[in-house]
């Protein structure tokens, strides 16, 4: 079972410092954060598409596609809901439909679509080790930063096994799928115990291995992978700084607002 | 506490020449007691070890030796709760009041869960998680990566995702971990048990590489076969050493290694069979042995050329001499068990109606193929069958697609192409009821399956999901618990049994649904020898009451001792289809599967017959004896 | 000589090194750290963040409104391992949501689900020890013990809900209406339906195998009682109020006249950031101290 989105296609968005990348949602984040107008979303969304291209990351894009499209409608709809100004062209029940309106909606829809996209790109290109580096490197604590990739590397281990726990009370005329919402929650139970209980068999072993491999010193372990700052890291530095400056200053001089009329 | 900066100088002194202390290893009257628990684990324990010694420990589940394990590295009393007394001494050096992870240089541990001790997202970040715990210098880790890579034969996996190693590639690097660190001493504490055949070797040659290289081993195993090569073994039952001494005088003294829990090698079976009291520690020794003691009739023994004994069944009338005794062997074989007390098997009783069957097979496979999806395929246009009161091993490695196979028996994969049917109906058109009447599966893992809070419920949980009485379904769980003799704790918690009768639980389960066939995967993994036996005993019954059984397994002495027919896969292809004889002749097709024949068979080869188990071999044998 | 043993495992003697997490938001409910420096209640850790991660997202499949939320069965996870694992199971869920969202896509408002699943698995069983008295186990179900699990429950769900609403809001991703009120229904229905039924199976067992948070770490210890309950009134007012300002200020019902007109136009999110962040610190205070 597929572990993470990381596809090892090491272009040179791949070979950037972990610590640039995880800077470089940010300001993904921070950029987007600052503007409503769909059109002042555009050259973050065509800055996507430009790193898509250049990671090869495509096929994780395809696969999320329909999700990516189907989040902007309801997104829409909720700021609309509470998005006051223009002149309303349709009244719906709560909904005023106004050029304003729409225009606020979707440039809302938009952004949400784009902050997933920017973490599409972000787990496409960097390992769980590297996100773990660099979460170190903003000051996350070793211990949770290594519960964080243990607890990664198990996920997949977990699910595999309430798959053939599905099965095994399947073959055992148990049907999951019986009675309306809750009743099918209810009947997930004979699933969750085993694989829980499972779990819980190993929590000695592994806190054994654990020990045995020194973990439970009071000193800060060493890392054995090191990763240096190189020139493309110090340009893609720069080139993140500017957009975030950018956006930041669209917002201060009052660019990109949606005209109330 | 120490300091860091020592920690990595004692690793590095460890490993120099000039070494005072005589002893890698001392355990001076040590005993343990686990909380809540009343027994001893370990009793009075004294053992010394010297430098460079590799040394076995055997015992069934339960006998204290991974608790003896833990001593060594403080995880008891460390970690484990209890009453700890004694002292342990590692190169002189006494482990009192020390952590476990101080330990982590001197004391190497290899654990049988290799799932368990597994923490990184590659090859080598696992190979240095623990040099990086111990504060290491990232030079001085970088230097030893590759070389304890190497030294397992894994070079060149470094960037792997350790999830896609198979079980003993993951034990390997296991064991990279721990030499990366420069141990004094390695304990390796069952690392094969989890194992295929082929991962089950390829972590005994490296056992054997390590032991040339001088290292101090502690290997713990339950079958005796794989520690031919220790100095010294050691059996261990209910805490306490019970035998101690080199491998020709602990291996010859059977009736105390079965009444252990130990499977006792075959050859040694053999020699005192035929009452040769001697050890015998490969299949030419056992020959010679053989030769020089018994007066034999040569004419029918000659040595056979090893290796090409691709001789067809037919052209040897000892072969079906020795498959009739295979039959009335294997019904003594359980009874036998019963008499141990490995389980009481005898008396079972089930009231399955009419199993005699027509001439139907109970399930069928046509042209059956399957793919996952954009996935390679994993079953190709096979074809199979299973007729009634059959016993069916299916054999081949790891990815070989037997699991595959078993499970479109069931229903739990819809085929690709081709079609199963189940007795003469086709899967598809039978609701999961009737499936589950026609065919039972029980999981590699009982604790795939185990949930409620009492074993009769557990049992019961079948028959209520189909809608049964109540007074029907108290009869056949009654009925089932005393098949798998576990009547006596049918209102305990079936997460608190032991892995055995967990096992046998989970057969309770799907027999209750009264299947009449039934399909095991892996039955005995994980379990011992005495376990195995228990568990094979009562699927033998099963088979001798009409219920067909197919088994998925990887042991050859289990294929060779109970099945009668043998299904090897390759590549999701059938490769060989028939008798138990005949498969274990196919040299070729067991060379390329890794499958190897048990020893007697290759001894039996020697003398130019056909033999499964040490009692055919010692029928022949005698049969032939000049009078 | 004999002695006993086991109680610390390798406990070191707790030195705060760069490895053990220090955050000053984190300072005083020191379980919370402690935690870090012993083996069994990191693996514990990890154990619960795979679980709920494993059972999250097969049901990522599912989603109610596509991008906001899914059906979340695996929402009981957090409060049942809560109440076996304590701190360990605080840490499992946020680390275990996180993972949830890498197979989901990322988003600024994680940093936000982070810390609300944080405090879903901390308030169960922090607010639970102060109830609940002398009797610890939940499996008793006596209609008082089942107020109080109620109470646990619901009194986690509202400020996890509120965090997440109330961030997502100031980042203008989501007016608050939306998240704060779907993560209250979708826990409390997991963790009323499932949690029993779960805990019932598994907290006999967790306990015979000495898992239980108190036996693992038993050096723990509570602040005084009447501090406790300061801190349970300060978080109960504290996440009703940013509950019910989120919900009433976002969709436009009440405009403060406190407040300049230009914090009170729609879409109300400065408006939101203003008045809702007061009662969130409150009840933040108030998990703290608890």
């Amino acid at each position: 079972m597929q572990t993470s989105l990381y596809l090892d296609r090491g272009t040179w968005v791949h070979r950037l410092h972990p610590a640039v990348k995880l800077f470089g949602l940010f300001i993904m984040f921070w950029s987007v954060f600052w503007v409503d107008h769909p059109l002042a979303l555009l050259p973050v969304a065509l800055l996507m598409v430009l790193l898509a291209h250049e990671s090869h990351s495509w096929p994780n894009f395809y696969a999320f596609r329909w999700f990516l499209i189907l989040m902007i409608p309801p997104t829409m709809l909720e700021w609309m809901a509470v998005y006051r100004a223009g002149v309303p062209v349709v009244n719906l029940w709560f909904i005023q439909l106004s050029r304003p309106a729409l225009l606020f909606g979707f440039g809302r829809g938009l952004k949400l679509a784009l902050l997933l996209s920017s973490s599409i790109l972000f787990l496409s290109t960097t390992t769980i080790e590297e996100f773990t580096a660099s979460l170190v490197t903003f000051r996350m604590p070793h211990r949770v930063a290594f519960a964080m990739s243990l607890a990664f590397r198990l996920v997949p281990l977990f699910m595999d096994s309430a798959l053939t726990v599905v099965q095994a009370q399947t073959l055992r005329g148990y049907n999951f799928n019986r009675g309306n919402l809750l009743e099918r929650m209810k009947r997930y139970v004979p699933a969750v115990i085993p694989v829980f209980m499972g779990a819980l068999r190993r929590a000695n072993n592994m806190a054994m291995a654990l020990e045995a491999r020194g973990f439970g010193l009071d000193i800060a372990p060493t890392s054995f992978i090191e990763y240096r700052l190189v020139a493309t890291d110090i340009v893609a530095l720069i080139a993140l700084v500017t957009i975030g400056i950018a956006y930041f200053m669209i917002y201060y001089f009052g660019f990109a607002t949606i005209a109330p009329g | 506490m120490n300091p860091p900066a020592t920690l990595v100088e004692s690793a590095v002194a460890t490993t120099s020449d000039n070494l005072r202390e005589e002893f890698a290893v001392e355990l001076h009257d040590v005993s343990f007691t686990y909380q809540d628990t009343s027994a001893p684990a370990l009793r009075h324990i004294e053992i010394c070890l010297r430098r460079g010694e590799m040394i076995g420990i055997l015992g069934a589940s339960g006998a204290g030796k991974s608790t003896l394990a833990k001593c060594l590295n403080r995880l008891v009393p460390a970690f484990e709760r209890g009453q700890f007394s004694g002292v342990v001494r590692i190169h002189g050096r006494a482990l009192d009041g020390m952590r476990v992870s101080d330990l982590s240089h001197l004391v190497g541990m290899v654990f049988q869960d290799f799932e368990a001790q597994l923490f990184s997202t590659n090859v080598a970040l696992e190979v240095a998680f623990a040099m990086q715990q111990i504060g290491m210098p990232r030079e001085e880790i970088a230097a030893r990566v590759e070389p304890a890579l190497e030294a397992v034969g894994l070079a060149g996996f470094a960037k792997r995702d350790p999830t896609t190693l198979s079980g003993g590639e993951k034990q390997r690097m296991a064991i990279a971990a721990v030499l990366a660190l420069r141990p004094a001493v390695i304990v390796l504490d069952e690392p094969t048990t989890d194992l295929d055949p082929e991962g089950k070797a390829e972590v005994f040659t490296l056992i054997r590489r390590l032991r040339g290289q001088g290292l101090t081993l502690i290997v713990i195993e339950h079958e005796a076969e794989e520690l031919r090569a220790c100095d010294r073994l050691l059996v261990l039952r209910d805490g306490q050493v019970v035998a101690e001494g080199a491998p020709p005088s602990v291996m010859t003294r059977l009736e105390l290694l079965e009444s252990c829990g130990v499977h006792p090698p075959d050859l040694n079976r053999v020699l005192a069979m035929l009452g040769i009291r001697a050890h015998a520690a490969s299949v030419e020794e056992a020959e010679t042995l053989i030769r020089g003691a018994l007066p034999l009739r040569t004419a029918c023994f000659g040595a056979h050329p090893s290796g090409d004994g691709t001789h067809s069944q037919a052209a040897d009338p000892l072969i079906s001499m020795a498959s009739e005794l295979d039959k009335q062997e294997a019904v003594e074989n359980s009874a036998a068990a019963a008499e141990l007390g490995w389980a009481k098997t005898s008396g079972v009783s089930l009231s399955y109606g009419d199993l005699a069957g027509s001439d139907v097979p109970l399930a069928e496979a046509q042209q059956l193929s399957f793919a996952y999806p954009l996935g390679p395929p994993v079953l190709e246009a096979v074809n199979f069958r299973i007729a009634a009161g059959e016993f069916v091993a299916i054999v081949g490695q790891n990815g070989s697609g037997k699991t595959t196979l078993a499970k479109h028996l069931v229903g739990l994969l819809t085929p690709t192409g081709g079609e199963v049917l189940l007795e003469g109906r086709n899967r598809t058109s039978l609701s999961p009821e009737e499936i589950a009447r026609k065919v039972g599966y029980v999981f590699q893992n009982p604790d795939h399956q185990i949930f409620a809070s009492t074993v009769e419920e557990e049992v019961a949980f079948g028959p209520r999901n189909f809608g049964l009485s109540d007074e029907d379904i108290d009869r056949r769980v009654a009925e089932v618990l005393r098949a798998v003799n576990l009547e006596n704790v049918r209102t305990r918690d079936p997460f608190l049994l032991s892995k055995g009768e967990r096992q046998r639980l989970a057969v309770a389960s799907v027999l209750v649904l009264r299947p009449r066939l039934l399909i095991l995967d892996e039955p005995t993994t994980g379990l011992d020898y005495r376990e195995q036996r228990g568990m094979m005993g009562l699927i033998n019954d099963l088979n001798r009451l009409g219920v067909a059984i197919v088994i998925i397994t990887h042991a050859p002495w289990l294929v060779a001792e109970y099945a009668r027919r043998v299904v090897l896969m390759r590549r999701g292809r059938i490769l060989f289809d028939g008798p138990v004889d005949a498969f274990f002749q196919q040299d070729e097709l067991l060379r390329e599967s890794s499958f190897r024949p048990p020893e007697v068979t290759l001894l039996a080869r020697r003398f130019g017959f056909h033999a499964l188990t040490p009692e055919q071999f010692v029928s022949v044998i005698r049969a032939r004896l000049k009078s | 000589m004999t002695v006993s043993t086991g109680e610390g495992l390798s406990s070191a003697p707790l030195r705060v090194g760069q490895y053990l997490p220090t955050g000053a938001v984190l300072g005083s409910a020191h379980e919370l750290r402690a935690m870090w420096a012993n083996t069994r209640m990191v693996v514990l850790c990890v154990l619960s963040a795979a679980l709920y991660a494993a059972v999250l997202i097969p049901f990522k499949v599912l989603p109610l409104i596509p991008g906001v939320t899914e059906v979340r069965p695996g929402n009981a996870i957090p409060v049942v391992c809560s109440f076996l694992f304590g701190p360990a199971a605080a840490w499992g869920a946020a680390i275990g949501n996180m993972i949830g969202d890498f197979f989901g896509g990322v988003g600024p408002g994680d940093l936000f689900g982070f810390f609300a699943n944080l405090v879903y698995g901390y308030i169960p069983y922090k607010l639970w020890s102060l109830l609940a008295d002398d009797d610890q186990s939940p499996t008793n179900f006596t209609p008082a013990t089942v107020a109080k699990y109620v109470v646990c429950c619901l009194a986690a769900s509202v400020l996890c809900a509120d965090l997440v609403g109330w961030g997502d809001n100031m980042l203008s991703l989501r007016p608050f209406w939306i998240l704060g009120n779907i993560i209250i229904f979708n826990n409390m229905v997991a963790a009323l339906v499932l949690g029993p039924l779960i805990l019932a199976a598994v907290y006999p067992r967790v306990r015979a195998g000495h898992l239980l948070y108190r036996d693992v770490m038993p050096e723990l210890r509570e602040r005084p009682k009447p501090v406790r309950v300061a801190a349970a009134v300060m978080l109960l007012v504290g996440e009703t109020g940013a509950w019910l300002s989120g919900n009433l200020l976002s969709t436009g019902h009440w405009r403060p006249q406190l407040l300049p007109a230009t914090l009170l136009a729609s879409p109300y999110d400065k408006a939101v950031a203003i008045v809702v962040t007061p009662f969130i610190i409150l009840a933040a205070v108030g998990t703290v101290l608890l």
